[in-house]
């Protein structure tokens, strides 16, 4: 994986002791809190219900065992034991003191963390596809371009002060496994006709209290603009986004205000203008990048493992595991392996520190120490020998990590929620904690198939409702925790948004409405389907007469 | 006016405190009770000048059950006692009579904010 250069290590150790002294100043009320609070905010930390919360950038979520060690460190350390891993691939601790932060960037720094574009109104952390550089399925490798962005973008001095936070997701795959159409620019890797390396460029996607699904203004851009036209399109939004309303101030607003081709249109009009070589990325520094990410010894296996056959004869537990959470390799012999951090039970994204050190141990022995994270608050073992992983999952038996259930009901997306964040209406954990305890029995939730269930507890839809097959949004009704569902939504490749099924749901009838809409589901599915396949055949209607039949 | 206490974060450490004679406290049970809205709004205004130990103090609505303060609504109910979904952490590891009678209300409320002052009177 990339290692960060000199200039990389000078810029995070002088980033930490610029936070020192910010907040010395703060303690010794030379700064306000008006003027501090901007200045947390852009190195992760914020002031939350119960504590600060410190949200620390993996890059594209692309972790190495010694960093995946070192924040089970500062879990450990500095906060109570646990973190908790989010849909923008990053990590949050909620228990960290102030006086403490500085102490928390020096020791990130040390191993190459920061918490650099992780708030504000910056361009954020890139994510990517976290089968990235083991998937078949992949054009190109998405991390490299990834870094590239997180060169670029790392404190652009024309883009630190946008109308609005900026994120971008790139896939290598044309199955996306980044939600790449609902973010602000998704960027989908492409081979043209006649061989050449580019990019879909899809703008203007977001959830939150106005969702888009992004639309495409260049079905191929040459790769090697990536970053001129990138700068094109940040230019654009920054000159004509609006700064009067903060609702209205994401670029999914301008684009469906002007039109993708009017925006279009302005866009290639700008990156006309622009002296575009002196912006991209030269073929040295891309292959520089590029070697970095080409760091695994790969050996010459059978693509068949005859020992893991004859472990997963012996132990239906892992035949099952290998079923949901392993993926083909694009090497022979090798497994993508997906650690579910889903626990029927747990809190969905949490992974204590024990846990964290565990995997780090698991990943340098069976992994080639690197571990990714999934906007779909999981972690993935992509490089593992099939011979390997009846290893791999007895180990992760031992620390509670074996849970077979990759996009199945049980692999819940929630937010923090009322029980953490200072934004929310209504908690979102306790919710997906009584689902997934009704799908608990994984053979219920392996028959049940594909069923990609996202919670947010307000409207800022940081557990992805709008896109779940069933969304589930915390409202508040008159001072009473409510929640509106939807169905239908999509952030892979056939994206679509939700629709509303009907009034909102108390708390307590959330779990038994979700447990209707799976029974209307296994009574209409044809052969094969899915529940969103099902519900896109069969319309609303049938779900909704379930849910609210006793009401009518 | 219905009861009411003063509520901050710390500057220093993050945690939750509550207003009592002129100074913070951790616990809601041993915060000062307001029920006169002039007394109530000149210690907001000492309170919000703490700037180098709080951060955004404003005033909750609170109700008495058996003699303790219980926040009417159910996110200062949570911020009193800690995470509904990590018993062990927040004030709530504690326990007592003021977290159960908090706890007791933990699943309903009158208003989601419980902040006072959001809507302007007349």
């Amino acid at each position: 994986m990339y290692r960060y250069d000199a200039i990389d290590a000078a810029l995070l150790a002088d980033r930490a002791t610029e936070f020192r002294g910010q907040v010395a100043r703060r303690l010794s009320g030379e700064l306000s809190e008006d003027h501090f609070k901007p200045l947390r905010l852009m190195n992760g930390l914020y002031l939350q219900l119960h504590a600060y919360m410190l949200r620390v950038a993996i890059p594209y979520g692309v972790l190495s065992a010694d960093q995946l060690r070192r924040l089970a460190f500062i879990a450990r350390r500095f906060d109570k034991g646990f973190g908790h891993f989010t849909t923008r691939t990053n990590i949050q601790f909620n228990w960290i003191k102030l006086a403490d932060a500085p102490d928390i960037l020096d020791s990130l720094a040390e191993v190459g963390l920061h918490a650099i574009q992780t708030s504000g109104n910056c361009i954020r952390n890139t994510t990517a596809d976290p089968y990235a550089g083991a998937t078949a399925e992949e054009i190109d490798d998405p991390r490299v371009w990834s870094e590239a962005i997180r060169q670029w973008s790392t404190f652009h001095p024309e883009f630190t002060y946008l109308p609005r936070k900026f994120k971008i997701a790139v896939t290598g795959a044309a199955k996306d496994r980044t939600a790449a159409k609902v973010h602000d620019i998704g960027l989908k890797l492409r081979r043209s006709r006649d061989g050449e390396l580019g990019f879909e460029v899809m703008v203007g996607g977001g959830m939150g209290r106005t969702p888009y699904l992004g639309q495409t203004i260049r079905e191929h851009l040459p790769a090697r603009h990536l970053l001129s036209y990138l700068t094109a399109i940040l230019r654009t939004y920054n000159r004509l986004g609006r700064r009067d309303n903060s609702y209205k101030a994401r670029i999914k607003i301008l684009v469906a205000s002007l039109g993708a081709e009017a925006f279009g249109r302005a866009v290639e009009a700008e990156w006309a203008e622009l002296d575009q070589a002196s912006i991209d990325l030269p073929d040295l520094e891309l292959a520089r990048i590029r070697a970095d990410f080409n760091d695994v010894a790969f050996q010459d296996l059978a693509p068949v493992s005859v020992a893991l056959n004859a472990a997963k004869a012996a132990d239906p537990s892992l035949a099952r595991f290998v079923r949901n959470n392993v993926a083909a390799h694009k090497v022979a012999g090798y497994g993508i392996v997906n650690i579910s951090l889903k626990a029927p039970g747990d809190v969905p994204g949490d992974c204590t520190a024990d846990q964290m050190d565990a995997i780090a141990d698991l990943a340098d022995a069976y992994g080639a120490g690197e571990i990714r994270v999934t906007h779909a608050q999981n972690l993935v073992l992509p490089h593992v020998k099939l011979d390997d992983v009846a290893a791999l999952h007895a180990g992760l038996k031992e620390i509670g990590l074996a849970t077979a259930n990759i996009d199945l009901a049980s692999d819940i997306i929630a937010c923090p929620g009322l029980d953490f964040c200072a934004l929310a209406n209504a908690r979102a954990i306790p919710i997906a904690q009584a689902i997934a305890a009704r799908f608990a029995d994984p053979a219920t939730a392996e028959s049940v198939g594909e069923l990609k269930i996202k919670i947010s507890g307000c409207i800022n839809a940081c557990g992805h409702h709008h896109v779940g097959h069933i969304g589930i949004l915390g409202v508040d009704k008159k001072g009473e925790e409510y929640y509106q569902l939807t169905l239908g939504g999509s952030g892979a490749e056939d994206a679509s948004l939700g629709d509303v099924l009907g009034p909102a749901l108390s708390a307590d009838r959330v779990a038994p409405s979700v447990d209707q809409l799976v029974d209307v589901y296994l009574r209409e599915r044809s052969p094969g389907e899915r529940f969103l396949d099902t519900y896109r055949r069969v319309g609303l209607n049938p779900f909704k007469a379930a849910v609210y039949a006793e009401a009518v | 006016m219905t009861e009411a206490v003063i509520t901050a974060n710390s500057l220093l450490e993050g945690d939750v405190v509550f207003w009592a004679g002129g100074g913070w406290v951790e616990a809601l049970a041993d915060a000062e009770r307001f029920d006169d809205a002039s007394a109530l709004d000149a210690a907001l205004q000492t309170a919000k000048g703490q700037v180098t130990t709080v951060v955004d103090a404003y005033a909750i609505d609170i109700i008495d059950e058996r003699g303790q303060p219980v926040p009417t609504s159910y996110r200062e109910r949570i911020r009193a006692l800690g995470p509904t979904t990590h018993l062990d952490h927040g004030k709530q590891a504690l326990g007592g009579p003021s977290i159960e009678a908090i706890a007791a209300h933990a699943g309903a409320g009158v208003r989601s904010s419980g902040r006072l002052g959001l809507i302007r009177r007349k």
